[in-house]
């Protein structure tokens, strides 16, 4: 139970303090790819998943842009049309789920 | 579910028309003469084969059977009928939606009702009634097969039929065009000892006169007559469909002059079968005059009525008379998804260039190129397979018409899903051409479909396709989709070589690398890496190499595949090179896995990094510490000092001073004979942080007289992550000896317990525990956490004494309290060891001795996994005993689910009398979430669906949990909504819109109810999401929702507030003839436009349009209720110093000139509201008569008085205003107000300038008042009324009726 709980502690740290992009109604036309190139106009992106569905060969139309840093998460965020493919995206940053406390996030910074 | 039962709208014609006489005539007629009769106007139902029929009309015979549910008096009725109503949603959702029913959900509907194992005759009446014209992508002939296999299935199941299924069957015939014997039905229904009706013989009638047989009709028609059945226009208009399709259209014809004569009037059914024999003979002028000759008359025929005379025109091969019947249409607002289904049912019939010629006329409005309009066109030509030739073409002309902004592209998505390769092919060639790329991944569907099957001749036709695309596959696309079809790699290359497939060799062995990554052929990676010739980045193999890594324990291997990437110029060249790319591998390879795992991994990860070391391999500080803080939290900060040997000393900080700096001047100072204690401490100190234990425990002895109890700490601290017992015992005395009340914070003390106890010196760590108690070391929830740790990881050693000695010191001394965590270890221990019995038995001795039972759940599990009926027994009885047979249940429960043992836990959950225990649940769910165990917590929360009292909302809750946790769980329409609501309510919106993609993408037309779709739009307005929240409520009013109010007045005043007039216009026309059902008043609109208006600075449009409309003939709105309390309220709020003041003139000018005082009474109010008691005073001045708008200023007396803190408004009003005071409401409302914010200064003012007047107080107000006193410590100088408010409340409300 409390190995659990500490998974479940793992599972929310990972974004904390991370400047994440959630992007949604992704044409299927595009993949992580097109994403990346459209995004690297705004900064660094670090990575950038769009999950693929392996029962249909289709993803589902969501992803995650990583960013470097809050900055250009913050730019990406002020563009008001997001468009590939014809299609307008809706993007928002990524709320942290949960705070945790022996984690600082300067020391995270760097990678 | 209404539109299923309801009469349809349009049923309301006919209701409209006189109901005839019932009186019954004969006619007396020869053969092709009609008996008729008068009777009631049924429905208008009309047999039309193969006709549009539009669901409603088909549904509503339903509504002739209200009793629905009464009909089953079985045991089973309340399952019945709530799986009846649940069908009836699924498919009246979607009939309602798109006027007709998609096969797949049909499918799904009727083989969740084979599953049920039973189905009542209302749920066989509607699924039986659903195969007709509901399903125009169906070739007839498949919906009369799907029938009749309902129909089949449903009997086997015991399902008794009427006389009104055996009709729905044949309506359904008649729908479908199905040839069958009238004759042969009649027999079969009297084998199945069932009577016709009316309704039967009349279907009978048309299903002859469908095939042009006059004389089978005229038998019925005879059957009626002798039955005395009334015989209806529908009859009558089969009779015309008869004569026509015999040839004979000159009797067609007089069948409307018999109806006359037999007293019916041709409505406009009969018209309509006239016009389509017309039509199906092609004759355009009959069709043209007929359709004049109905203009003329007071009948009129709807839109779906012109969409049939197409149908028919198509059918009959007559295509070039469409465009004249369409310029007839009038585009009612239910004609779009009539015009869809026909669309569909012409593409069905292989007539997809009418289809197209109709969905080209449709009336959308092109620009908006936001919605596309014609994919479902295009989606049912690709499952028609219609010529890829002519799809090209279609495409083409969507896109011409701007109906349709990207066709190809979605066409090609339609493909795809349908697995057509060809198809496929020919639409990404266009594409090319058009100068769109093609991508990789366009091609995962096809494969997808043959790696189902294992079919590798179809994968490797799709190899072909690529590549005569010109797009060449990349590693995933070998690694997810090819690999996986074939047995080995070796032989998906021999075959890629056989059937010509050209691959790129460089990809296809880097796939192969990926893929034997994945799997943990680590041997295989080493030789790769090492024999390979072409350089790539070590990051594209990340992700592969630790799934690899971790599933292959091979530490030799790890290290040297690290060794190889570090060092070899293939792997690192990019920037920023090899410390890094090793560094941020190796913080990846931890991050992804759990605590346990690097718990139990501990020492091969040690070993990893010594040899590591040994290589030479380095990585940055920066990396170092966020590896340090994993582990920390890890719980294994043993392992801190080994990753610490890695780092890179050369690149640390150059500025700061470095140990050698340290010591040398040190040894200077001590040369010096100066103090040397500070020095040595903070070089103790950066020895610690550099893990360099020797060094300073060599230092330590060199300068021991100086030490200081700082050092020590830290010294203790670095021995125990160096698991050195010995010196971090010997540090500990000397720690003392220095300073006996000297403290360690509450970690160290942790950590010292840990390394004595794994090092077997139980009795020093017990010492250790008993001085913390002693020293009273601060225990919080992480100390408790970490004694579970120590203990667990004894346990898992299988340390038994330590384990037991510990938890027993622990314990008794009261460091924490024994609960089911920390005291799990003492099970763990034999769990662990396999000894069921001894594990129970532990878990026993921890009920006995501490009331709890840690592990029970574990421990029944495995018992029952081995099959220990005598245990299963033991524990069994041990826990009912001690905690109640429900407990008991529940731990079964669990366990049976756990262990997979469906049935027997569906049985254990269904036991009489049990009921839900909401924290028991919600511990199992919370299990499954964090073990990602999808499967089972489907089957709780579907074993659960009838327990009682259960909170189904929470299990939902939980199933949604997971699902976003794992992103790849579909569920039904049902399900997401139910989720989306639970979210909006929980203002988890964020996540509620990620469902409700999940939702759209994966269910065709996905709605949200009225409730959520208003949740939805609050939620969005919140959020500043203005656009989306417009949509949503465009989305709920085009599905005939009703909104609720709160959601389209916040929506409004958002807009207004952002200034944008235009949506609150739209919003105004979206709502229009909705505003009572909403409960929207016009003064919202009214003042929210104002408002924006304001905001864009048109003060002046703003004023002038109100007054105008307080000033016109015809006023909308009385002029005592347009209350602009709002815009004022928020002008002010605002401070829009311009755009009061002009308010206050027209305010102003209204009262003067046009005697309309409600504004300048509004404005007065909201000033005094505000505190602005200054300008309120001088527009009193300068406008008298606010004084006498008694009804309005009592109305803001009593709506102040019922909120706090509206005393000092209160009070500013009445010296105002003075003579208020006379009024009784406002003078209580007064009271109120003061006793509402204790203020009782004024209320004893107000009761003496009340007494002076002599006023007769009432007892209520008395009371009050008197209450408010004693409360403040202050005598009442009357008797206070006795009774309570409630009773004086009540006493007064009656003297008042009274009077009246």
């Amino acid at each position: 139970m409390a190995a659990s709980a500490a998974r479940g502690a793992m599972a929310l740290r990972t974004n904390i303090g991370r400047p994440v992009a959630f992007v949604r109604k992704i044409p299927w036309t595009a993949a992580s790819g097109e994403l990346r190139e459209h995004f690297a106009q705004f900064g660094h992106v670090r990575k950038c998943t769009v999950p693929f569905d392996k029962e249909t060969g289709f993803h589902k139309g969501m992803g995650w842009i990583h960013f470097s840093s809050e900055e250009e998460l913050h730019n990406a965020l002020q563009q008001e049309n997001h468009i590939i493919d014809g299609v307008k995206l809706h993007v928002q940053p990524q709320k942290p789920k949960a705070l945790q406390g022996d984690q600082t996030s300067d020391e995270e910074k760097d990678f | 579910m209404a539109a299923l039962l309801r009469p349809a709208r349009w049923l309301l014609r006919a209701a409209a028309a006189p109901y005839l006489p019932l009186s019954l005539r004969l006619l007396a007629g020869g053969p092709g003469r009609p008996h008729a009769a008068l009777c009631l106007r049924a429905a208008r139902a009309r047999p039309v084969a193969g006709g549009l029929l539009s669901q409603a009309r088909l549904h509503s015979i339903a509504a002739e059977k209200k009793n629905y549910l009464q009909e089953e008096p079985t045991s089973s009725h309340r399952r019945n009928a709530s799986q009846f109503d649940w069908a009836l949603m699924r498919l009246d959702n979607s009939v309602r939606r798109t006027g007709r029913i998609p096969k797949t959900l049909l499918q799904k509907v009727f083989d969740n009702t084979c599953h049920s194992g039973s189905a009542g005759g209302n749920q066989a009446l509607l699924l039986l009634r659903s195969c007709g014209s509901l399903l125009p992508e169906l070739k007839l002939s498949e919906r009369t097969e799907f029938a009749h296999k309902i129909w089949d299935e449903l009997q086997k199941l015991g399902t008794v039929y009427d006389v009104s299924h055996y009709n729905a069957l044949l309506k359904v015939y008649l729908q479908n065009d199905h040839k069958f014997s009238p004759t042969d039905f009649l027999a079969k229904m009297e084998k199945g000892n069932i009577q016709p009706n009316r309704v039967t013989y009349q279907r009978l009638i048309a299903a002859y006169c469908n095939m042009g047989d006059i004389e089978g009709a005229s038998t019925i028609l005879g059957f009626m007559k002798t039955k005395d059945l009334p015989v209806t226009e529908a009859v009558f208009s089969a009779l015309v469909t008869g004569h026509a399709r015999s040839g004979d259209m000159e009797n067609a014809e007089n069948i409307l002059t018999v109806m006359k004569e037999a007293g019916i009037e041709p409505g406009p059914d009969t018209y309509l079968a006239l016009l389509n024999a017309y039509a199906e003979k092609g004759d355009i002028d009959h069709v043209k005059q007929t359709l004049e000759k109905v203009e003329k008359s007071d009948l009129y025929l709807m839109d779906r009525d012109l969409l049939q005379i197409i149908l028919s025109f198509s059918k009959a091969g007559y295509p070039q008379y469409v465009p004249e019947i369409l310029e007839k249409i009038t585009y009612e607002r239910r004609y779009i998804p009539d015009t869809m289904n026909l669309i569909l049912l012409l593409v069905t019939e292989k007539l997809e260039d009418t289809a197209l010629q109709i969905l080209l006329a449709c009336p959308i409005s092109r620009e908006s190129s936001q919605n596309d309009f014609g994919s479902f066109f295009l989606r049912h030509c690709v499952t028609m397979n219609t010529p890829a030739e002519k799809l090209k073409d279609y495409c083409k002309k969507l896109k011409e018409a701007q109906l349709h902004t990207s066709p190809l592209q979605f066409t090609l998505q339609c493909a795809l899903v349908a697995q057509k390769l060809d198809l496929a092919k020919v639409l990404m060639k266009a594409l090319k051409e058009e100068g769109f790329p093609i991508r990789t991944h366009y091609f995962w569907p096809l494969l997808v479909g043959h790696q189902k099957e294992k079919n590798v001749q179809g994968i490797v036709e799709v190899l072909k396709g690529m590549h005569e695309i010109g797009v060449t596959p990349d590693q995933e696309t070998y690694v997810n989709y090819v690999f996986p079809c074939f047995d080995s790699i070796k032989s998906v290359r021999a075959v890629l070589q056989e059937n010509g497939c050209p691959h790129d060799d460089n990809v296809f062995s880097q796939a192969e690398l990926r893929s034997k990554a994945v799997n943990g052929n680590l041997d295989y990676i080493l030789s790769f890496l090492e024999s390979n010739t072409l350089p790539f980045s070590f990051s594209s193999l990340r992700g592969s190499l630790i799934l690899g890594f971790r599933r292959s324990m091979n530490i030799n291997l790890w290290s040297k595949i690290t060794e190889l990437l570090y060092k070899d110029g293939r792997y690192c060249q990019e920037p920023p090179g090899p410390t890094e790319a090793v560094g941020y591998f190796l913080y990846n390879l931890i991050d992804s896995m759990s605590d346990s795992e690097v718990q139990a991994k501990e020492e091969h990860l040690r070993q990893y990094f010594h040899q590591l070391k040994e290589m030479n391999v380095k990585i940055p500080e920066n990396i170092y510490r966020g590896i340090r803080n994993l582990l920390d939290s890890y719980h294994v900060p043993e392992l801190i000092k080994d990753v610490n040997i890695l780092v890179e000393r050369e690149k640390t900080d150059s500025r700061k001073p470095s140990s050698s700096d340290l010591e040398s001047k040190l040894e200077k100072l001590k040369a010096e004979n100066q103090p040397i204690g500070d020095i040595l401490k903070q070089l103790i100190l950066m020895l610690c942080s550099e893990e360099n234990m020797q060094k300073a425990l060599e230092l330590k002895a060199k300068y021991e007289s100086d030490m200081v109890v700082g050092g020590y700490a830290a010294l203790i601290n670095l021995c125990c992550r160096h698991d050195n017992a010995e010196d971090a015992l010997n540090l500990k005395r000397e720690f003392d000896r220095l300073d006996s009340s000297a403290v360690l914070d509450t970690g160290k003390y942790v950590r010292l317990v840990k390394v004595l106890g794994k090092h077997g010196k139980l009795q020093d760590a017990i010492n250790i525990l008993k001085e913390m108690k002693e020293k009273d070391v601060l225990v919080k929830d992480a100390t408790v956490l970490s004694f579970f740790h120590i203990l667990n990881g004894a346990a898992l050693r299988g340390e038994t004494e330590t384990v037991k000695q510990l938890h027993e010191a622990i314990v008794t001394l009261g460091l924490a309290k024994p609960s089911t965590t920390l005291s799990s270890p003492l099970v763990t221990l034999y769990l662990e060891k396999d000894d069921l019995p001894a594990a129970l038995e532990s878990t026993i001795d921890c009920y006995e001795k501490y009331k709890i039972l840690p592990r029970i759940h574990d421990v029944l599990c495995k018992l029952i996994e081995k099959g220990e009926t005598e245990l299963i027994q033991k524990a069994m009885d041990f826990v009912s005993q001690e905690q109640g047979e429900m407990t008991m249940l529940y731990d079964l429960f669990f366990a049976f689910l756990q262990t997979g043992n469906y049935k027997e836990a569906k049985k254990i959950i269904e036991t009489p009398g049990i009921r839900a225990r909401p924290t028991r649940l919600q511990w199992f769910c919370d299990r499954c979430i964090a073990n990602n165990q999808v499967e089972t917590l489907e089957k709780l929360v579907e074993m659960t669906q009838k327990l009682f009292e259960c909170d189904r909302d929470q299990l939902y809750y939980s199933l949604l949990k997971l699902y976003t946790k794992k992103q790849n769980i579909v569920f039904d329409n049902e399900t997401y909504a139910r989720l989306i609501n639970l979210l909006l309510m929980k203002d988890n919106s964020t996540q509620a819109m990620q469902v409700k993609d999940f939702a759209e993408t994966h269910i065709k037309g996905f709605t949200l109810n009225d409730a959520a779709n208003s949740l939805l739009i609050i939620t969005q307005v919140r959020r500043d999401y203005l656009k989306d929240a417009l949509t949503t409520l465009k989305t709920a009013l085009d599905l005939d929702q009703i909104p609720s109010r709160l959601a389209v007045t916040r929506l409004i005043q958002a807009c207004a507030l952002k200034g944008d007039t235009e949506s609150i216009h739209d919003i105004q026309k979206l709502v229009n003839g909705l505003e009572d059902s909403i409960g929207l008043s016009r003064m919202v609109f009214i003042n929210n436009i104002a408002l924006a208006q304001i905001k864009n600075n048109n003060i002046d449009v703003a004023i002038e349009s109100i007054e105008n409309m307080l000033t016109s003939e015809n006023q909308t709105v009385d002029p005592q209720y347009f209350g602009l309390a709002y815009l004022f309220r928020k002008v002010i709020e605002g401070q829009l110093e311009p755009a009061l003041e002009k308010i206050s003139i027209m305010a102003e000018r209204l009262a003067n000139q046009f005697a309309v005082y409600k504004p300048v009474t509004d404005l007065f109010l909201q000033l005094v509201d505000s505190g602005k008691v200054d300008d309120a005073r001088a527009l009193l001045q300068r406008c008298g008569a606010i004084a006498e708008q008694m009804p309005i200023l009592l109305v803001f007396c009593i709506r102040n008085s019922q909120r706090p803190g509206k005393a000092p408004v209160m009070k500013s009003l009445l010296e105002l205003i003075p003579e208020l005071i006379d009024k009784e409401e406002a003078y209580t409302c007064l009271m109120k107000s003061y006793v509402f914010d204790n203020d009782v200064t004024s209320a004893k003012a107000l009761y003496e300038s009340l007494t002076a007047k002599n006023v007769k107080l009432n007892d209520l107000f008395l009371k009050r008042y008197a209450v408010l006193l004693k409360n403040a410590g202050e005598s009442v100088p009357f008797t206070e009324p006795p009774e309570s408010f409630e009773f004086y409340a009540k006493q007064l409300k009656e003297s008042k009726e009274t009077h009246l």
